[in-house]
């Protein structure tokens, strides 16, 4: 309680100070500014590697970010090693949750990169803008054209072929500004055949095949004030899962959302942005096609969510603050029935999520000052109620006997950081302290299977709150030449939830070996470092590599899963007029801290070699880049510590893509 | 524009589609069971200028444990009389004209605020071109005993969760095992009651009256064990079991209770075990606790299959 108060004291405390100047500033600006504080905006949706990526592969090229891999498609990122209960991923700040029990679609599955404009990665408690967070967040930001633009109509066509897999793809997008009225359209296509590995051996089960369309129509009401509505449609079917029993059949998505955003000329409230959102999804596992499977069981699951963002970002003097309330509404339900030979007779029946609700409400805040023009101080908070309701409780009686069928939680956050810039030097220094609550599947989950360490997973409605500490710095140097940078984190984690094995379990599902029931670890603790640098060896060649190392301990100093090895990725880059050539190496050294507790074994270590080379023309009023080259071009035969499983990943795979911009 | 309207279609398509629906999992469970809570006249017997109501749930008799209530009024009032030491005898008549019997309570409890007699019985088969069950009542009105007899029909338990066990113990006894509740299982925790009997083997001679009670005697056997392993039998459960469950033991009823814990839906097979007073088995075996996906559950040598 009495962090509670003091977090509240220090919210107030924020606002407080910023309502003490309140000489009017003359600012004529009169587009929203971003008050990215801790934000590492990736600016293109692309790599260095490659133009046309997937948002996996986009999102893997960010620091942070590492990703278990179940196969080809759907990647789960993990975001400063920590997987992602612990931290929130949203489009535009809306929480989407994946309908999925085993983590087959995270939310960036849901989105296609011709519909974003960027994604913001913020590291720890930073990133509680959008609700409480351990890790951090990530914010996938929707393509939204401005008004007014010279040019009134851009589009962008794209399409390629990847030999490995056979993956064809046609990405489209089409927008139109006018004073008034502004629209955005894309819609993509993407069919994927099975990948082969280093050994040239077809890797079953790994194709896939995605549709996605977004729209997006604003209109100006006023000079200063407009209105949004968007949607996206998202649809995956026969996506192929080598590393787990069962594939998707069909998962749907459709996130639609309405926003008024009014600016304010003068005045300490610059912009205030309020949005509801409505997405729902579903996803249906197929099980069928595995011939290893003498029983099928049909696992659908529903996810469905509303709320409402509302944000409000001030300025006053030296200080910029911004203000988010969160709030949504989310129902979880999976079930499980299982079939003989004989389809038409049931063998059972259960709920893998039995008709979870999750309720958030929270406000947050950050403030920015600027001390002088060479340091900088960035301090907020948050605060959240969340509430947990399981309708069909008894599933969650069975191993817990007696427990409520309700559950309130408070989750405080608070995050300050310093920033110094000194000559060519950066400096920064941060700390952050915040609780999370258990996720759908932590806390109400039943019979959830793991095909990593093949156990059947329990959820316990009585875990307690993650409670995180944090602190992080950094250092950089730079000149016009070069640049070095280093970073580090390190979180201390109270009460981390992990499975453990329960004696008194037995298992349902096919392939598992027992039952692991969530609990909490006394502590854990996690170290996440990246050293980054780049230097341009002549004018038109440029290299750039970065180093990440990260440790993970539990409370009795054995490792946590998925934590990344010592990796290393360089590149070395040439460009001139219109001719660009590229060549990038990048591995992980061998997983000496690995968990066989957790279903790890030690993945020994690999390197892999990528080029590419682009060309860019014209002709009449169309702008194309056209792109060859080779990822893994020595056809490596590996796996990384995080693919489940052990599959291998994919052997030499030679891209074209095409792009025209009008 | 075009691809405003071919989204738009694209929403009404997603909206209007049919994709998989949920499982209706409240009406599932409902369907499966039935389950009976009122009591009803199962049959009316005018004998001596009595009214004899025998009740049933649902009116009927079934293989398996019921509860039986008797009302006896008088005919012509349709009042309440005073009556006194009930006697409930249920025989069965088989085709070779051997007569048996089976566990039931021979004196029935008055329970003069609810106004009936209570007693029960294990119908061990039901009526069929092998047997008949006849009913032999006896009740005594200011000092004079009155004797009455019913043909009833007794049919097959259609509901799992009411199934019975016979068999013969270790120790040369005939016992008998009979659930009585629930009726109706849920997901999760449920009490667990079971009547259990053993036939007392008569020491004399039938006397020349049929029938002769002390030929047709069973007992609540008391201070006995029932160990409990829930299973799912299905070779495609791989014998999953459930957590927390709790061995059944006698309470003040006579009856024996315990917990049971099911995971989810389906078919789950009760293994027991049945100690003695002296922790003795009387009959059961313990059954393998492995996983094993694909292989038919093994069961107990003692078990009741129950399906919910």
């Amino acid at each position: 309680m009495k962090n509670i108060s003091f977090s509240f004291l220090f919210l107030f405390l924020g606002i407080h100070v910023n309502a003490q100047h309140t000489h009017v500033q003359n600012d004529t600006t009169k587009r929203l500014e971003e008050v990215a504080i801790t934000a590492i905006a990736k600016r293109k949706i692309e790599t260095e590697m490659k133009m046309a990526v997937s948002v996996d592969e986009f999102l893997a090229s960010s620091d942070h970010i590492s990703f278990i891999k179940r196969g080809a498609y759907a990647w789960e990122p993990l975001l400063n090693n920590m997987s992602t209960e612990r931290s929130t991923i949203t489009i535009d700040g809306m929480h989407v949750f994946g309908a999925c029990t085993d983590k087959m679609d995270p939310v960036t599955s849901y989105v296609e990169s011709n519909n974003l404009s960027t994604i913001d990665i913020t590291s720890g408690q930073g990133g509680n803008m959008h609700g409480a967070t351990v890790a951090g967040s990530i914010d996938l930001k929707r393509k939204s054209t401005p008004f007014g633009l010279d040019k009134k109509w851009n589009g962008a066509y794209q399409t390629g072929f990847e030999s490995n897999n056979k993956q064809f793809f046609n990405l489209g997008n089409l927008s139109y500004s006018g004073d008034k009225f502004v629209a955005d359209g894309s819609i993509s296509f993407r069919k994927a055949g099975n990948y082969y590995d280093g050994n040239n051996d077809e890797v079953n089960h790994s194709q896939y095949n995605k549709f996605n369309t977004a729209v997006g129509l604003a209109y100006k009401t006023s000079p200063l004030s407009s209105i949004r509505v968007d949607a996206i449609y998202d649809k995956a079917k026969d996506v192929g899962f080598p590393a787990l029993p069962m594939d998707l059949w069909l998962s749907r998505a459709f996130i639609t959302s309405a926003s008024y955003k009014q600016l304010f000329e003068d005045g300490l409230l610059r912009a205030w942005d309020t949005k509801i959102y409505f997405n729902a999804i579903e996803h249906y596992m197929d099980d069928t096609k595995r011939p290893e499977n003498l029983v099928h069981m049909d696992m659908p699951g529903w996810s469905t969510t509303y709320g409402l963002v509302s944000r409000a970002n001030l300025r006053n003097g030296d200080c910029s603050s911004e203000i988010q309330l969160n709030v949504y509404n989310n129902l979880s339900i999976a079930e499980m029935t299982m079939y003989p030979q004989d389809r038409s007779k049931k063998t059972m029946f259960a709920y893998s999520w039995p008709w979870v609700t999750t309720r958030f409400a929270g406000i947050s805040m950050n403030n920015s000052w600027d001390i002088s023009a060479m340091s900088r101080l960035n301090f907020g908070g948050s605060l959240g109620w969340n509430y947990n309701h399981s309708k069909y409780v008894e599933f969650n009686w069975i191993f817990h006997p007696g427990t409520p069928q309700e559950k309130d939680r408070i989750l405080p956050g608070l995050h300050a950081s310093y920033q110094l810039h000194v000559n060519q030097f950066d400096f920064s220094i941060g700390t952050g302290y915040g609780h999370r609550a258990p996720s759908v599947s932590e806390g109400y989950g039943y019979y959830i299977y793991n095909s990593f360490d093949r156990y059947d997973y329990i959820g316990n409605p009585d875990l307690k709150n993650e409670v995180s500490y944090e602190a992080n710095a950094s250092a950089g140097f730079k000149s016009k030449k070069m640049g070095i940078e280093a970073k580090v984190n390190y979180f201390y984690i109270q009460n981390y939830i992990v499975g453990r094995i329960l004696s008194l379990g037995s298992p349902m599902n096919y392939q598992s070996v027992g039952v692991k029931g969530y609990t909490s670890l006394n502590h854990a603790r996690l170290f996440n470092t990246t050293l980054h640098a780049n230097y341009d060896i002549l004018q038109h060649l440029h290299w750039n590599g970065t180093l990440m190392y990260a440790r993970a301990t539990d409370d009795k100093d054995g490792n946590l899963p998925f934590i990344r090895p010592l990796s290393y990725q360089t590149s070395l880059y040439y460009m001139h007029r219109q001719f660009g050539i590229r060549a990038s190496v990048n591995g992980d050294l061998t997983q000496e801290h690995y968990s066989p507790e957790y279903g790890e074994d030690l993945t020994p270590a690999y390197m892999v070699f990528n080029m590419s080379a682009d060309y860019t023309f014209s002709f009449r009023n169309y702008k194309a880049v056209l792109q060859i080259g080779a990822e893994n071009l020595f056809n490596e035969y590996y796996s990384t510590y995080a693919d489940w499983g052990n599959i291998p990943r994919m052997g030499r795979n030679v891209f074209t893509s095409l792009k025209f911009n009008f | 524009m075009k691809e405003i309207l071919f989204f738009l279609t694209t929403v009404c398509f997603v909206v209007l589609s049919c994709t998989k629906e949920k499982t209706d999992y409240e009406a599932e469970i409902d369907t499966v069971v039935p389950e009976y809570k009122e009591f009803k006249e199962a049959y009316a017997i005018n004998s001596d200028g009595y009214k004899i109501s025998i009740e049933a749930l649902n009116g009927t008799f079934y293989t398996g444990y019921n509860e039986v209530r008797l009302e006896i009024t008088d005919s012509q009032t349709n009042e309440k009389v005073n009556v006194s030491a009930v006697t409930f005898l249920p025989i069965r008549t088989n085709v070779d004209k051997r007569n048996v019997s089976c566990p039931h309570r021979y004196d029935l409890i008055d329970k003069p605020d609810d106004g009936y007699f209570s007693g029960y019985a294990v119908f061990t088969d039901r009526s069929d071109a092998d047997g008949s069950w006849e009913l032999y009542i006896s009740f005594t009105i200011a000092d004079q005993i009155h004797t009455a007899k019913q043909d009833i029909s007794v049919h097959e338990q259609a509901n799992k969760n009411m199934n019975m066990a016979m068999f013969e113990g270790k120790d040369d006894e005939q016992y008998f095992i009979a659930l009585v509740s629930p009726q109706k299982p849920k997901v999760g925790e449920n009490e667990l009651v079971a009547g259990i009997y053993r036939f007392n083997k008569p020491n004399n001679p039938p006397s020349s009256d049929f029938p002769d009670a002390s030929q047709f005697s069973y007992t609540e056997v008391s201070d006995y064990t029932l160990q409990l392993d829930p299973r799912m039998p299905e070779p495609s459960m791989g014998n999953h079991s459930s957590p927390n469950n709790k061995d059944l033991t006698q309470r003040s009823d006579g009856l024996y209770h315990g917990m049971v814990n099911y995971t989810m839906t389906g078919n789950w097979t009760l293994n027991f075990i049945l100690l003695n007073q002296q922790g003795q088995i009387l009959r059961g075996t313990l059954v393998p606790t492995d996983f094993t996906p694909g292989v038919e559950g093994v069961k107990s040598e003692l078990h009741i299959d129950i399906l919910f």
